[in-house]
This record gives structure tokens, C-alpha cells and sequence, in this order.
């Protein structure tokens, strides 16, 4: 329901053309409403599913927030979503009247594999499943944009040089091109729309919320038959720990589990604002509470479970209900990043930043300062400068410059002194030469004084 | 394994109900694990036949190609034959590419809306290349004689549906769409004393009052003797209301309830694709079946392959 969750955006949200939308495959209507909530119409447009929750520690793997989820729920649908999202490309005009075209591909020949989903037209057709590196669009752009104009007629004789677009989409996933649309921009270009269309099931790391702001990662998933169950056959979708409600103080997730039980045990919708005093419209936690009793529950909520892995009661009575909880928007797909190589800076030679460039991850001055204080000098060598920037200077032991080396003497020169003995091969980093340079160029002279190693 | 205690029990099973989707029975003289192992297995690894692979031809639908292909996964198909088919993944009919008669099904869905009455494409519209594997059917309650289909899609005007589907048969281990179960669960029969001497010291009023702290109707009044009986222990759900109640009313240890720890009571419902009896009966044939793997690996040289140091272990080593 808040901005980062999926769901039912709109009525026409499968017309629409959004750079980026999110959607849910099996979307529900929360059990547990209020009043607000039915007159803003949010119950119509679903932005979650109903949950059977146990609270409950479990495997381990539900400490810190993170919940653990039924594999076989997953398999049903529970929390399914579709990612699409639009990649555009404007066929661009020039000033010398050139103007980008798009060419019927060529079926053959080099790269004749990533262009299988082109339709004659040079553009994907939808409905195509498209994978990485495929490309969806084979257009051209004129070699030369500027100076004096091209007349149309000898259009087709400038050169063009080719600039094909390439799906950058998630490696080893089923991606579609859900449609395709053509349309003109404010300068009256054409562009063209592509709609690509990702279908998703919860993984390890997906973010899920219930509406109390109480946000986690799915921690792991399990197998149906190692879920605990009660003897009516219920089994929960996910399991959250206990840990989450005493400093979070979140009542209204309780009331939300009591009252969402009472609703499915009698088939009603209740409303789960916080005072139930006569004037308002919420159910009070007492009603619900008898509900739950007539339907031959516990009256708080908690349920007899026994242990899917051994069959064995569990030693406490689990409290246990449905709670509305909503996927979030971030997911590990989109998130998770690794290098080992990868590309460098042109000026410090340093790593790239982030995960767009494919870039490294950075030891901070916290983490460098962990490592100072356990002692570990080699890893810290290693880290800061052999996988990040090393380069090898040549210095001069006399003046304490920086000099260079001479291929054709096989030996260093220093340019100041104009000697060739005296000079010393040493590693340092790349960024701590470009200083040494940097300050050289503001008339501060650096010298380096070298002691036997 | 040489000498040492035997452990081996002679179970009994007792059916107290059994209909087509829904068998409830008794399993006693056994050990929780063995309660739990079956129940297990008719959940994750009794065998059945659901659509694995789809191909669609058309579809103008509202719902996109993924979400029909997960909905035809979920319908659950006739697999009486399942036990006896082959996983496509080890038949060596069709080299594993999982289409030819041995191992797989196709089933062919045609649908058009031309009226602009909205119409419901159904489980009954799947049309099967094989009799013996088709959409499970299954009727209103309320109108026992109309048989209605598993909703797939709805069409408006204009809009069609066409696709080749590749049924195969699968655990529900590897997808829920395989599981024949839809609830499996047991519980521990509870032994419930109640202390005669104590409760005679209770008001009608007292009685009633304590009958009513139990969420589940355990206990009764007798209308003749005015004396609290136990009507159906088995509704018992350990909540412990019952010996709270009596323990707020100062009258501490008027019932005793214990789990008998080597009965279970069963219920298994089915999804239709195979019969509830028959699952059970699947479930302890697998059942023995990985256990004769165990056993026969125990003298053969493949032993320890197979199990490496489990083998080892079994022989006594
Ligand atoms: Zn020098
Ligand atoms: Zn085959």
C-alpha cells in the first residue's frame, strides 16, 4: 500500500507504458480492513496477500527480521510478481538533416544469434522471449550529424555506423517483450516503446512487509512437509520470530493475526482500527476473541502445533493467524553483485564504483581500521593495493623525485637530476603517484626518502 | 547389524472413514516418527501427473503467457496411472526429452470467445491424448449433479486461447503442483480421566461453566445423571483451557489429559488426483521402497557409493 510495495496499481495498469512497474500475480484483498480503507477504495486494488503467519523461531534462519517462507505457498503463487520494465529509443534527427533509420536485419553472419527476436521490421516483435545480450532494436545513427546539410537524396549514401541496442537483462531468467509501441515525441521523432516483461517467484533476500512497518528478507525457504501443522491441517505460508514485537511495540500486527483468524473462521471482514468504542466501527479484540472460541480456537490466537520434522508437539502453543503482507519492490535480483575483475577509473586506476559499472566493493576507512587494529598488515597490503591500484615508480634515492624508465637502457632515469644510477624500482598506488604529481603541479615538492627494506 | 535390542513394532491401522477425497483413520502401536514419516511422504513424494511444459499458440487473453502456464501447472489431473509411469528425467523411450507416451501426456486447449457473453475457460476444456489422465472433476456441493470446471481464464470478444500442454509425472517435493495431498495431518490421541470424586463437588452451574472454558465441545452434561461426560475426546486441541479453568476454580487436578503417545489419529484429503485410501497406500509403498533401498545396499558393493559412509555404517563398520 505504501509506495514501494506491489500490487494492483490501476484498472488499465496492463495498457500502460511505465518505465518501471511492478505488479502482483495473485493479489488479495486484506481480511482485516478499516474503515478508511474501504472508503479510499485501497481493498479494491490489493497491494498484498493474506499470510497464515507462526509466530515462531525456526531453523535459525528467521533472527534479525528475516522470515522464513513455505516453498510449496511459493509454488502456489504466494508472492509472485511481474517486473516490466521500458526500454525507449528515439530515432533521432540531425542538424545536417540526417536522421537515424533502422535496418531490416540480416539474418546470417556474425551475431546472427543474438538477433533471432528481430521481426523484419528491424525491431523485436512481442511475445518473444528475450535473453542477455539479445538485441531489440537494429539501428543505425548517420557517421556524421554536423556540418553542412545532406540533401534527402544522397541519404542513403552517407555512411552510418551501427548502434544496436542490447538487452541488459538478469543472466539464466525468462524475460518477454510484452509489447512494442510506436509513437511520436514532442521534437517529432519517432520512438519506439519496449515493454519487457519479467515474472518472478520469492527468493532468498526478496523483501516482504506486513502494514506495521515491520519490513524483512526472507531468510529461507522450506519444504511444506518440514513446516509445523496443526492437527486441522494447517500449515503456515511463513514463520516470523517472536523477536520482532517487544522493542517494535507493534500491537496492531497482533490484533491484525487475532482479528484476520476471527474473519476466516466465521467468513466476515473486520475492521482492526485500534479503539473499538462503541461510536467506531472496529471490532474489539473481546469479539473477536469469542469468535475465535465459537470456532473452537484458543482465545488468544495461539494454536497446538506439532514439528513437521520429527511429528513431536512443539513445547509452546504457536500464536498463528493470517496478516496481510505486502512485497516490496527491492529484490535481490536487482541487487546482488559480484567481482572478482573488472573495469578501473582511467584516473586513479582505482575499481569502479557500484553495481551499474560492475564495479568493486570498497574497504572503508571502518573496515581498514579493523583490520589495523587485529594486526593483519598482509591483507590490508593486499586490499589496498594489490587488488586495487599497484603501480611500479621509479625513484631516485639522491633528489627523492619521481623519475622513469628507459626501454631501450633497460634502466630508470630521474629527469631532474638527469642520472641514471642511484634509482630504486618501488611499488606504491597509483592515486599515491597521482598526489605526489597533484602537489608537484602546485609548486609543493614531495620527496620520498628511501631506507633499506 | 548383529544382536542388539529390536526395535520392530507390528502397527494397526483402524479406518474410521473413508470417502473419495477424504480418509480418516487410526495408526497405533507406533512411534511418532513413523507417523510423521508417512505423512511426509503423501505430502511430498507420492507421485502424480500435472502440466510441466506449455506452449502457447495464441493467447489474447488478459491474463499474460507465465500466469495461464502457473495455472495449468496447478490443476490437478487424474494419476491413478502415475505409480507405474516413468519420471521423464530417467526414460529412456524419448532420451529425456520428456514427450513420448511412456512419460508424458499432451493435452490441447482451443477456446474463442465470439458471444459477448464473457466466457469461462475451464479445466474441462483441456482435451487429453489419454483417457486415464484427465482434469480431476468435481461438483458444486450445493448442486451435486453439475460437474464444473477448474477456472483457467475468462474471455471476452474476440479474445483466444490456444496452447499444447506436456503433462509429466513429478513429486511434490520438486513442485506443490505434484503433491496429491491437500491436507495431511495427524494428532495424538488423548486420554482424558476425569476424577469423579472432584467433579461431584461442583454446582450444575460450576459444571456448565467449566464445560463451556473448553473451545472444543469435549465435554458434555448428561441430560440423566447431571454427571460431566466425555462426549468426542478427539476435539481436544491440548489447548489446556480446560485444566486452567479448573485450576482458577480452585479445584486442581479435576481432569487429567494425557497424549497417548503411540496413537495418531489421521486425516488425509486429497486433491482428486489420486483417491485418499489410495495415497495412503501409495504413501507406505514409497515408504518401503526407500527403506528396501536402504536394506539392499547393505551387503553390495555399490553400498558405498551409494551411501558412502551410511553403508559403511550399516554393515557395521
Ligand atoms: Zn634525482
Ligand atoms: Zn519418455
Amino acid at each position: 500500500m505504501g509506495k514501494q510495495a506491489m500490487g494492483n496499481i490501476a484498472y488499465n495498469q496492463l495498457r500502460r507504458m511505465d518505465t518501471l512497474l511492478y505488479l502482483l500475480v495473485y493479489p488479495q484483498r486484506p481480511l482485516l480492513t478499516t474503515k478508511t480503507i474501504e472508503l479510499v477504495g485501497y481493498d479494491k486494488l490489493g497491494a498484498g496477500q493474506n499470510a497464515t503467519v507462526a509466530v515462531m523461531s525456526y531453523s535459525g534462519y528467521d533472527i534479525a527480521d528475516a522470515i522464513v517462507m513455505n516453498k510449496s505457498s511459493l509454488d502456489r503463487g504466494f508472492g509472485r510478481c511481474i517486473v516490466m520494465k521500458r526500454y525507449s529509443v528515439v530515432l533521432q534527427k540531425y542538424e545536417n538533416d540526417t536522421q537515424d533509420r533502422i535496418l531490416r536485419l540480416d539474418r546470417k553472419g556474425y551475431g546472427a544469434k543474438h538477433m533471432r527476436i528481430l521481426d523484419d521490421d528491424g525491431m523485436a516483435s512481442p511475445w518473444e522471449i528475450i535473453s542477455p545480450q539479445d538485441i531489440y532494436i537494429n539501428k543505425q545513427s548517420p557517421a556524421f550529424t554536423r556540418g553542412t546539410r545532406v540533401p534527402p537524396s544522397e541519404l542513403p549514401n552517407i555512411r552510418y555506423k551501427s548502434s544496436k541496442q542490447t538487452f541488459k537483462g538478469p543472466e539464466g531468467e525468462y524475460c518477454v517483450v510484452d509489447r512494442v509501441a510506436l509513437y511520436n515525441d514532442r521534437h517529432n521523432n519517432i520512438s519506439i516503446k519496449f515493454l519487457i516483461r519479467h515474472t518472478r517467484r520469492p527468493e532468498v533476500g526478496d523483501k516482504f512487509s506486513s502494514r506495521h512497518g515491520q519490513k524483512g528478507v526472507c531468510g529461507t525457504i522450506i519444504q511444506q512437509e518440514d513446516f509445523p501443522f496443526s492437527e486441522r491441517g494447517i500449515c503456515p505460508d511463513l514463520i516470523m520470530n517472536p523477536h520482532g514485537f517487544p522493542s517494535r511495540m507493534t500491537v496492531g500486527k497482533m490484533i491484525e493475526l487475532l482479528g484476520g483468524k476471527a474473519g476466516v473462521s466465521c467468513g466476515r471482514f473486520h475492521y482492526g482500527s485500534a479503539f473499538g468504542e462503541p461510536s467506531g466501527h472496529a471490532d474489539t479484540v473481546e469479539a473477536m476473541s469469542e469468535i475465535l472460541v465459537n470456532k473452537g480456537f484458543s482465545y488468544i490466537g495461539k494454536d497446538f502445533l506439532y514439528s513437521g520434522i520429527t511429528g513431536c508437539p512443539l513445547q509452546a502453543y504457536i500464536f498463528m493467524g493470517p496478516i496481510y503482507y505486502q512485497k516490496l519492490k527491492h529484490m535481490v535480483l536487482d541487487k546482488m553483485h559480484a567481482r572478482a575483475d573488472g573495469p578501473r577509473v582511467l584516473l586513479t586506476r582505482q575499481p569502479t564504483e557500484g553495481r551499474a559499472r560492475n564495479g568493486g566493493l570498497r574497504v572503508g576507512e571502518m573496515e581498514r581500521d579493523c583490520l589495523i587494529a587485529y594486526g593483519a598488515s598482509m591483507l590490508i597490503f593486499e586490499r589496498l593495493m594489490i587488488s586495487s591500484d599497484p603501480f611500479e615508480v621509479q625513484v631516485c634515492r639522491i633528489c627523492g623525485l619521481l623519475g622513469y624508465y628507459n626501454h631501450h637502457l633497460k634502466t630508470g632515469i630521474c629527469s631532474s637530476c638527469k642520472k641514471r644510477d642511484g634509482m630504486s624500482t618501488m611499488k606504491l598506488p597509483y592515486a599515491c603517484k597521482l598526489l605526489i604529481q597533484e602537489l608537484q603541479s602546485m609548486n609543493i615538492v614531495p620527496r620520498l626518502k628511501l631506507a633499506e627494506a | 547389524m548383529d544382536g542388539g535390542m529390536s526395535y520392530q513394532r507390528f502397527p494397526k491401522v483402524k479406518i474410521r472413514e473413508m470417502k473419495d477425497d477424504m480418509v480418516k483413520f487410526e495408526l497405533r502401536e507406533t512411534d511418532a516418527s513413523v507417523a510423521n514419516a508417512l505423512r511426509r511422504v503423501m505430502i511430498a513424494e507420492v507421485p502424480t501427473v500435472a502440466i510441466d511444459l506449455v506452449e502457447i499458440e495464441v493467447n489474447s487473453s488478459v491474463l499474460n503467457d507465465e500466469f495461464i502456464a502457473h495455472r495449468l501447472g496447478l490443476i490437478p489431473l487424474t494419476s491413478d496411472r502415475a505409480m507405474s509411469m516413468r519420471f521423464s528425467r530417467d526414460c529412456d523411450a524419448c532420451d529425456g526429452d520428456g514427450q513420448c507416451e511412456f512419460c508424458s501426456v499432451e493435452f490441447h486447449l482451443r477456446a474463442k470467445c465470439l458471444t459477448d457473453q464473457t466466457l469461462d475457460v475451464t479445466s474441462k476444456d483441456l482435451y487429453s491424448s489419454d483417457h486415464t489422465v484427465v482434469p480431476v472433476e468435481f461438483s458444486d456441493p450445493n448442486d451435486p449433479g453439475e460437474q464444473r470446471g477448474i477456472i483457467i481464464v475468462k474471455l471476452r470478444r474476440g479474445q483466444e486461447l490456444r496452447l499444447r500442454a506436456i503433462a509429466r509425472k513429478g513429486i511434490g517435493k520438486d513442485h506443490a503442483k505434484w503433491s496429491p495431498a491437500a491436507t495431511v495431518t495427524f494428532m495424538y490421541e488423548p486420554m482424558i480421566r476425569i476424577n469423579e470424586d472432584l467433579m461431584d463437588t461442583l454446582s450444575l452451574e460450576e459444571k456448565r461453566t467449566w464445560i463451556e472454558s473448553s473451545p472444543t465441545k469435549v465435554f458434555d452434561l448428561d441430560p440423566v445423571t447431571q454427571q460431566v461426560v466425555v462426549v468426542e475426546p478427539e476435539l481436544y486441541t491440548y489447548d489446556d483451557e480446560v485444566i486452567k479453568k479448573a485450576d482458577a476454580m480452585g479445584k486442581s487436578g479435576l481432569v487429567e489429559i494425557e497424549a497417548k503417545e503411540d496413537s495418531f489419529i489421521f486425516t488425509v484429503e486429497s486433491t482428486g488426483a489420486i483417491k485418499a485410501s489410495q495415497l495412503v497406500l501409495n504413501a507406505i509403498e514409497i515408504l518401503k521402497q526407500k527403506l528396501d533401498a536402504v536394506r539392499l545396499s547393505d551387503d553390495t558393493v555399490e553400498a558405498d557409493d551409494q551411501f558412502g559412509e551410511l553403508g559403511a555404517h550399516l554393515r557395521g563398520g
